[in-house]
Protein backbone atom coordinates (compact mmCIF):
# COMPACT_ATOMS: atom_id res chain seq x y z
CA UNK A 1 0.00 0.00 0.00
CA UNK A 2 1.55 3.48 -1.52
CA UNK A 3 1.04 6.43 0.65
CA UNK A 4 -1.39 7.74 -1.94
CA UNK A 5 -3.22 4.75 -1.41
CA UNK A 6 -3.27 5.20 2.24
CA UNK A 7 -4.61 8.94 2.18
CA UNK A 8 -7.29 7.61 -0.52
CA UNK A 9 -8.74 5.49 2.63
CA UNK A 10 -8.33 8.41 5.20
CA UNK A 11 -10.37 10.57 3.55
CA UNK A 12 -13.28 10.05 5.29
CA UNK A 13 -11.99 11.09 8.05
CA UNK A 14 -12.69 14.68 9.95
CA UNK A 15 -9.39 15.69 10.10
CA UNK A 16 -7.64 17.53 6.90
CA UNK A 17 -4.24 17.39 8.25
CA UNK A 18 -2.68 14.02 9.17
CA UNK A 19 0.67 13.50 10.38
CA UNK A 20 2.73 10.35 11.66
CA UNK A 21 6.11 10.14 13.36
CA UNK A 22 8.62 8.12 12.48
CA UNK A 23 10.54 7.11 15.68
CA UNK A 24 13.22 4.70 16.75
CA UNK A 25 17.12 3.85 17.15
CA UNK A 26 19.20 4.53 14.21
CA UNK A 27 19.38 1.96 11.96
CA UNK A 28 15.89 0.40 12.96
CA UNK A 29 14.65 1.30 9.36
CA UNK A 30 12.64 4.04 9.43
CA UNK A 31 14.03 5.48 6.15
CA UNK A 32 13.52 2.10 4.73
CA UNK A 33 9.83 1.87 5.65
CA UNK A 34 9.26 5.55 4.60
CA UNK A 35 10.59 4.80 0.86
CA UNK A 36 8.98 1.23 1.02
CA UNK A 37 5.59 3.24 1.72
CA UNK A 38 6.64 5.59 -1.04
CA UNK A 39 7.17 2.52 -3.72
CA UNK A 40 10.48 3.46 -3.77
CA UNK A 41 13.96 1.62 -4.10
CA UNK A 42 15.65 0.58 -1.04
CA UNK A 43 19.64 1.15 -1.91
CA UNK A 44 21.73 3.87 -0.38
CA UNK A 45 19.70 4.51 2.30
CA UNK A 46 22.43 6.23 4.80
CA UNK A 47 21.93 7.46 8.47
CA UNK A 48 19.42 10.30 8.73
CA UNK A 49 20.74 13.63 9.70
CA UNK A 50 18.27 15.19 9.74
CA UNK A 51 14.07 14.75 9.11
CA UNK A 52 12.60 13.09 6.18
CA UNK A 53 9.49 14.55 5.53
CA UNK A 54 6.89 12.76 2.72
CA UNK A 55 3.72 14.24 1.68
CA UNK A 56 0.82 13.09 -0.32
CA UNK A 57 -2.28 15.68 -0.82
CA UNK A 58 -5.36 15.04 -2.30
CA UNK A 59 -8.31 17.01 -3.00
CA UNK A 60 -7.67 19.06 -0.06
CA UNK A 61 -6.43 16.40 2.35
CA UNK A 62 -3.33 15.68 3.52
CA UNK A 63 -0.80 13.49 4.97
CA UNK A 64 2.42 14.29 6.15
CA UNK A 65 4.67 11.20 7.54
CA UNK A 66 8.00 12.47 9.44
CA UNK A 67 11.13 10.25 9.76
CA UNK A 68 13.57 11.96 12.22
CA UNK A 69 16.80 10.64 12.16
CA UNK A 70 17.77 8.37 15.16
CA UNK A 71 21.19 8.69 15.98
CA UNK A 72 21.87 9.60 19.69
CA UNK A 73 22.85 12.95 19.28
CA UNK A 74 19.64 13.65 17.09
CA UNK A 75 17.45 12.37 19.50
CA UNK A 76 17.52 14.94 22.19
CA UNK A 77 15.54 17.20 19.24
CA UNK A 78 12.79 14.48 18.78
CA UNK A 79 10.91 16.54 20.86
CA UNK A 80 10.49 19.55 18.90
CA UNK A 81 8.23 16.98 16.58
CA UNK A 82 5.94 15.92 19.14
CA UNK A 83 2.83 18.22 18.42
CA UNK A 84 0.07 17.51 16.55
CA UNK A 85 1.11 14.05 16.24
CA UNK A 86 -1.73 11.65 15.42
CA UNK A 87 0.03 8.39 15.27
CA UNK A 88 3.61 7.64 16.59
CA UNK A 89 5.30 4.75 14.54
CA UNK A 90 8.02 3.34 16.55
CA UNK A 91 10.19 0.94 14.53
CA UNK A 92 12.59 -1.58 15.69
CA UNK A 93 15.70 -3.49 14.66
CA UNK A 94 14.26 -6.98 15.90
CA UNK A 95 18.28 -8.73 14.99
CA UNK A 96 19.50 -5.68 17.30
CA UNK A 97 19.25 -7.73 20.78
CA UNK A 98 22.08 -5.80 22.20
CA UNK A 99 20.05 -2.79 22.10
CA UNK A 100 16.75 -3.56 23.31
CA UNK A 101 17.22 -1.86 26.37
CA UNK A 102 18.30 0.88 25.02
CA UNK A 103 15.50 1.19 22.45
CA UNK A 104 12.80 0.29 25.29
CA UNK A 105 13.93 3.30 27.13
CA UNK A 106 13.50 5.56 24.30
CA UNK A 107 10.26 3.92 23.86
CA UNK A 108 9.02 4.45 28.01
CA UNK A 109 10.25 8.45 27.84
CA UNK A 110 7.83 8.88 24.60
CA UNK A 111 5.27 7.74 26.23
CA UNK A 112 5.66 9.68 29.24
CA UNK A 113 5.66 12.70 26.98
CA UNK A 114 2.92 15.26 27.75
CA UNK A 115 2.79 16.07 23.88
CA UNK A 116 1.90 12.58 22.71
CA UNK A 117 -0.26 12.09 25.59
CA UNK A 118 -2.83 9.43 23.88
CA UNK A 119 -0.94 9.49 20.80
CA UNK A 120 -1.91 5.54 18.72
CA UNK A 121 1.55 3.98 19.09
CA UNK A 122 2.23 1.34 16.17
CA UNK A 123 5.76 -0.88 16.92
CA UNK A 124 6.92 -2.23 13.85
CA UNK A 125 8.96 -5.42 14.67
CA UNK A 126 11.17 -4.72 11.70
CA UNK A 127 13.87 -6.60 10.18
CA UNK A 128 12.11 -9.85 10.60
CA UNK A 129 13.50 -11.37 7.18
CA UNK A 130 16.95 -11.78 9.37
CA UNK A 131 17.37 -15.20 10.75
CA UNK A 132 18.41 -14.00 14.03
CA UNK A 133 15.71 -11.55 14.76
CA UNK A 134 13.30 -11.79 17.66
CA UNK A 135 9.77 -12.78 16.98
CA UNK A 136 6.93 -9.72 17.83
CA UNK A 137 5.88 -11.42 20.87
CA UNK A 138 9.65 -11.75 22.84
CA UNK A 139 9.70 -7.80 21.75
CA UNK A 140 5.70 -6.68 22.88
CA UNK A 141 7.26 -8.69 26.35
CA UNK A 142 10.41 -7.01 26.49
CA UNK A 143 8.76 -3.79 26.05
CA UNK A 144 6.14 -3.80 28.44
CA UNK A 145 3.95 -3.09 25.89
CA UNK A 146 0.70 -5.43 27.67
CA UNK A 147 1.35 -2.77 30.14
CA UNK A 148 -0.17 0.28 28.53
CA UNK A 149 -3.48 1.06 29.31
CA UNK A 150 -3.41 4.83 28.21
CA UNK A 151 -3.61 4.94 24.68
CA UNK A 152 -4.36 2.38 21.17
CA UNK A 153 -1.40 0.20 21.04
CA UNK A 154 -0.37 -2.76 18.44
CA UNK A 155 2.99 -4.54 17.61
CA UNK A 156 3.23 -5.70 13.97
CA UNK A 157 6.11 -8.01 12.46
CA UNK A 158 7.39 -6.56 9.90
CA UNK A 159 10.33 -6.27 7.24
CA UNK A 160 10.85 -2.68 5.18
CA UNK A 161 13.07 -4.51 2.84
CA UNK A 162 10.64 -7.31 1.77
CA UNK A 163 7.40 -5.37 3.07
CA UNK A 164 6.22 -8.24 4.84
CA UNK A 165 3.66 -7.28 7.21
CA UNK A 166 3.44 -3.35 6.57
CA UNK A 167 -0.33 -3.63 4.90
CA UNK A 168 -1.19 -5.26 7.67
CA UNK A 169 0.60 -2.11 10.24
CA UNK A 170 -0.81 0.18 8.01
CA UNK A 171 -4.31 -1.01 8.24
CA UNK A 172 -4.56 -0.20 11.81
CA UNK A 173 -3.34 3.04 11.45
CA UNK A 174 -6.22 3.54 9.69
CA UNK A 175 -8.68 1.70 11.72
CA UNK A 176 -7.30 3.45 14.15
CA UNK A 177 -7.27 7.31 13.11
CA UNK A 178 -10.97 6.30 11.94
CA UNK A 179 -11.86 5.52 15.12
CA UNK A 180 -10.40 9.13 17.03
CA UNK B 1 16.17 17.95 -6.20
CA UNK B 2 14.39 14.75 -8.03
CA UNK B 3 11.21 13.75 -9.81
CA UNK B 4 9.91 10.62 -9.42
CA UNK B 5 6.67 8.88 -11.00
CA UNK B 6 5.05 8.90 -7.52
CA UNK B 7 3.05 5.21 -9.05
CA UNK B 8 6.53 3.15 -10.16
CA UNK B 9 8.76 5.63 -7.42
CA UNK B 10 11.37 5.83 -10.81
CA UNK B 11 13.34 8.60 -11.02
CA UNK B 12 12.14 10.62 -13.54
CA UNK B 13 15.00 13.65 -13.32
CA UNK B 14 17.70 14.51 -10.56
CA UNK B 15 19.85 17.26 -10.05
CA UNK B 16 22.53 17.87 -7.13
CA UNK B 17 23.32 21.18 -7.94
CA UNK B 18 22.62 23.82 -5.82
CA UNK B 19 19.65 25.27 -6.89
CA UNK B 20 19.00 28.09 -4.14
CA UNK B 21 21.89 30.59 -5.15
CA UNK B 22 19.60 33.34 -5.44
CA UNK B 23 21.61 35.27 -7.97
CA UNK B 24 21.18 32.88 -10.86
CA UNK B 25 17.75 31.93 -12.52
CA UNK B 26 18.79 27.52 -12.60
CA UNK B 27 17.86 25.43 -15.86
CA UNK B 28 15.91 21.76 -15.13
CA UNK B 29 15.92 19.77 -18.22
CA UNK B 30 13.17 17.29 -17.38
CA UNK B 31 11.95 14.56 -19.78
CA UNK B 32 8.07 15.00 -21.61
CA UNK B 33 7.06 12.04 -20.13
CA UNK B 34 6.26 13.19 -16.39
CA UNK B 35 3.68 15.31 -18.03
CA UNK B 36 1.42 12.17 -18.79
CA UNK B 37 2.46 10.89 -14.90
CA UNK B 38 -0.70 10.07 -12.77
CA UNK B 39 1.21 11.65 -9.93
CA UNK B 40 4.19 12.87 -9.52
CA UNK B 41 6.80 13.52 -6.51
CA UNK B 42 9.24 15.88 -6.23
CA UNK B 43 12.01 16.10 -3.23
CA UNK B 44 14.19 18.83 -2.07
CA UNK B 45 17.00 17.72 0.17
CA UNK B 46 18.52 20.75 2.06
CA UNK B 47 20.77 21.51 4.51
CA UNK B 48 21.76 23.60 7.01
CA UNK B 49 24.58 24.40 9.43
CA UNK B 50 22.21 26.84 11.85
CA UNK B 51 19.11 25.43 14.15
CA UNK B 52 15.91 27.17 13.09
CA UNK B 53 12.60 27.12 14.82
CA UNK B 54 10.04 27.95 12.13
CA UNK B 55 11.51 27.13 9.18
CA UNK B 56 8.79 27.40 6.10
CA UNK B 57 8.17 27.48 2.29
CA UNK B 58 6.78 28.84 0.03
CA UNK B 59 6.88 27.88 -3.76
CA UNK B 60 4.85 28.86 -6.70
CA UNK B 61 4.84 27.51 -10.22
CA UNK B 62 4.55 30.44 -12.90
CA UNK B 63 4.03 30.47 -16.56
CA UNK B 64 5.18 33.51 -18.29
CA UNK B 65 4.76 34.94 -14.83
CA UNK B 66 1.29 34.23 -13.63
CA UNK B 67 1.21 31.94 -11.09
CA UNK B 68 -0.49 28.64 -11.87
CA UNK B 69 -0.70 26.57 -8.57
CA UNK B 70 1.01 27.55 -4.63
CA UNK B 71 2.40 25.59 -2.07
CA UNK B 72 2.95 26.12 1.57
CA UNK B 73 5.01 23.99 3.85
CA UNK B 74 6.58 24.61 7.22
CA UNK B 75 8.82 22.10 8.23
CA UNK B 76 9.38 24.25 11.96
CA UNK B 77 12.23 23.26 13.95
CA UNK B 78 14.96 22.47 12.03
CA UNK B 79 18.47 20.34 13.85
CA UNK B 80 21.62 22.28 13.54
CA UNK B 81 24.39 20.85 11.00
CA UNK B 82 21.41 18.72 9.84
CA UNK B 83 20.57 17.32 6.19
CA UNK B 84 16.86 16.83 5.46
CA UNK B 85 14.62 15.90 2.39
CA UNK B 86 10.85 16.80 1.73
CA UNK B 87 8.78 14.76 -0.63
CA UNK B 88 5.62 16.10 -1.98
CA UNK B 89 3.51 13.87 -4.08
CA UNK B 90 1.26 15.58 -6.62
CA UNK B 91 -1.33 14.44 -8.84
CA UNK B 92 -1.66 15.51 -12.27
CA UNK B 93 -4.34 17.42 -13.48
CA UNK B 94 -6.92 15.88 -15.50
CA UNK B 95 -6.27 15.00 -19.12
CA UNK B 96 -7.80 17.27 -20.72
CA UNK B 97 -6.57 20.24 -18.16
CA UNK B 98 -2.88 19.59 -19.13
CA UNK B 99 -0.64 21.93 -20.91
CA UNK B 100 1.06 20.47 -23.98
CA UNK B 101 4.80 20.31 -23.39
CA UNK B 102 5.88 22.57 -26.62
CA UNK B 103 3.56 25.58 -24.57
CA UNK B 104 5.35 24.74 -21.12
CA UNK B 105 9.09 24.54 -22.68
CA UNK B 106 10.63 27.34 -20.94
CA UNK B 107 7.99 29.19 -19.95
CA UNK B 108 7.69 27.16 -16.26
CA UNK B 109 9.46 28.59 -13.67
CA UNK B 110 9.37 27.38 -9.84
CA UNK B 111 10.13 29.46 -7.33
CA UNK B 112 11.08 28.79 -3.79
CA UNK B 113 10.77 30.99 -0.74
CA UNK B 114 12.60 29.57 2.15
CA UNK B 115 12.09 31.37 5.75
CA UNK B 116 12.56 31.29 9.10
CA UNK B 117 9.11 33.11 10.36
CA UNK B 118 9.11 35.96 8.47
CA UNK B 119 12.64 36.20 8.05
CA UNK B 120 13.66 35.14 4.19
CA UNK B 121 16.12 32.58 4.45
CA UNK B 122 17.09 31.80 0.75
CA UNK B 123 15.36 32.09 -2.65
CA UNK B 124 15.39 29.42 -5.27
CA UNK B 125 14.74 29.87 -9.40
CA UNK B 126 14.41 27.30 -11.65
CA UNK B 127 13.34 27.52 -15.06
CA UNK B 128 11.99 24.11 -17.07
CA UNK B 129 12.36 23.23 -20.09
CA UNK B 130 10.18 19.66 -21.16
CA UNK B 131 13.07 17.95 -23.31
Amino acid sequence: MGLLALLRKLKSTQEKDLRILLLGLDNAGKTTLLKFLASEEITNVAPTQGFNIKTVQSAGFRLNVWDIGGQRKIRPYWKNYFENTDILLYVIDSADRKRFEETGMELQELLEEDKLHGVPLLVFANKQDLLNSAPASDIAEGLNLLKIRDRPWQIQAASALTGEGIKDGMEWVIKTVKKK
Amino acid sequence: MNLRDADSGKILWQSSDDLSSPETEHEARVPKKVLKCRAVSREINFSSKEQMEKFRLEQRVLFKGKCLEEWYFEFGFVIPASTNTWQSVIEAAAENQMMPANVLNGNVIIETLFYDGDLLVSTSKVRIFYV
